[in-house]
């Protein structure tokens, strides 16, 4: 017996797979490449561990250029990856990739969050 | 309900009356429905409750590792703190996932303190009730430390606390929530423990809480934490399915970290913004940062249970759609 909430984990379940296929690709093509180049290699943000920098890039490419800037400019700028030095130094290709996997990471994450709120607050409840 | 006793001394049928109040042929244990006497390191229930679900709780707990470590473990405990106890265990290794799943320093700093926090308090307890056994002058300064390491654990992992507790229901309280009741149990020193065992799945985490958890000289219990491939290879070893079992597992691990992942960057990344744009200050950042690691806590934790819930079931239909 499928229920509405194995459905919807279900769906969960197939995005979260390809987000880390995602995540995996675009570390070995886009970040290894801004590892390896002096220029952007201190440039990927706080590392909190060991590859989060990959998330820091996503977040870069992925968000509009002008909120990017304000996060570069504010006091917290450290934690995030320097946007205007990364678009210089990647091409189109990766940017698309940090697009797709940033922003369906965000959403897979956030209607986990979703799902587990309406969980609680009892909507799949028969 | 089941009513377990343990003991860990044999007892006569005289000595049972007079240690527990009731007669002897109250009592039954699985492989023999009317004793003579009480055995040490065996599970009785009380009553003549025959009941499939009583049976089959007593035939969970009787094997004779398990009656004896558990024996032990609640008289040392007290028979409520064990079935907590088992509760918790449960939950604070889908903790422990959780936080292999979230991989973030903040994350990870505040489970690791409160499994920290939680053991704190029990060695403080520990260290109470060995304070008593030895009566000690050093009583009322080791109950003194029991409440502090309570009050601490309480004010810092309220959520936390509320989550694990959340399915415990004894109705004094269990030692997690009060520690006026774990301080009691500490105090009372006796060779009879009872156990309230209220379904099968609590039986079943109390069985699984006597494989971690080693009674050591001093009488503090070790707690060692499974994994989710230690849940793989025992269905492997068990001849269950254990593909359907790495499916379950895998998914809640991927979906779990998402989860935390983006919280913890969409966390970050608004609170950049609000100290930009209004006057929140440090104090207001350090908050807005346990506010995002709480939540990332949370949900990381709840998504990988709603997971393991349900992939089983999904497991089966594509399995059944595929036709394999």
């Amino acid at each position: 017996m499928i229920t509405d909430r194995a459905v919807c984990v279900g769906i969960l379940i197939a995005f979260a797979l390809l987000v880390s296929i995602l995540y995996v690709v675009f570390g070995q093509l886009t970040v290894k490449k801004l590892r390896k180049n002096p220029k952007t290699k201190d440039a990927l943000g706080l590392e909190y561990v060991s590859g989060w920098d990959i998330i820091n890039v996503a977040q870069a490419l992925a968000l509009p250029k002008d909120w990017s800037k304000k996060l570069e400019q504010g006091s917290l700028s450290f934690m995030h990856a320097k946007a205007s030095l990364l678009l210089e130094n990647t091409n189109k290709f990766d940017r698309i990739l940090g697009f797709l996997f940033y922003w369906l990471l965000i959403f897979t994450g956030f209607c986990s969050v979703l799902l587990v709120f309406l969980n609680a607050i009892g909507v799949f409840v028969k | 309900m089941s009513e377990i006793l343990l003991c860990n001394q044999s007892l006569s049928p005289q000595n049972f009356q007079l240690q527990c109040g009731i007669e002897i042929d109250q009592i039954s244990a699985f492989s023999c429905l009317k004793p003579t006497i009480m055995a040490a390191n065996t599970p009785y229930v009380i009553g003549n409750d025959q009941s499939g679900a009583s049976r089959s709780i007593l035939a969970q707990l009787s094997p004779a590792p398990v009656a004896k470590e558990l024996t032990n473990l609640s008289l040392s405990y007290g028979g409520d703190n064990i079935v907590a106890l088992a509760e918790i265990t449960e939950k604070l290794k889908e903790y422990n996932i959780g936080l292999m799943g979230a991989s973030t320093s903040v994350y990870a700093n505040r489970l690791g303190g409160f499994a920290g926090s939680v053991k704190d308090y029990q060695a403080a307890l520990m260290e109470y009730r060995q304070a008593i056994v030895s009566k000690s002058p050093m009583k009322a300064a080791m109950k003194q430390k029991a409440q502090v390491a309570f009050e601490k654990m309480q004010s810092q992992f309220r959520n936390e606390l509320k989550m694990v507790t959340a399915q415990v229901k004894a109705r004094r309280g269990i030692p997690l929530t009060n520690v006026e009741r774990a301080t009691n149990i500490a105090e009372s020193s006796r060779n009879v423990a009872k156990l309230n065992v209220t379904s099968q799945v609590q039986a079943n985490n109390l069985v699984k809480f006597t494989k971690y958890a080693k009674v050591l000289g001093n009488g503090l219990a070790v707690i060692d934490f499974g994994s989710r491939a230690g849940n793989i290879h025992n269905s492997y070893q068990g001849g269950d399915n254990w593909e359907r079992e790495l499916f379950v597992e895998s998914s809640s691990f991927a979906l779990s970290a998402i989860t935390a992942t983006t919280v913890v960057n969409a966390g970050g990344a608004a609170l950049s913004f609000l100290v930009m744009t209004t006057p929140i200050g440090w104090v207001g950042l350090v908050v807005g940062g346990l506010a995002v690691a709480g939540v990332a806590a949370y949900s990381s934790v709840a998504i990988n249970q709603v997971v393991k819930e349900d992939a089983g079931g999904i497991y089966d239909s594509i399995i059944k759609v595929v036709g394999l």
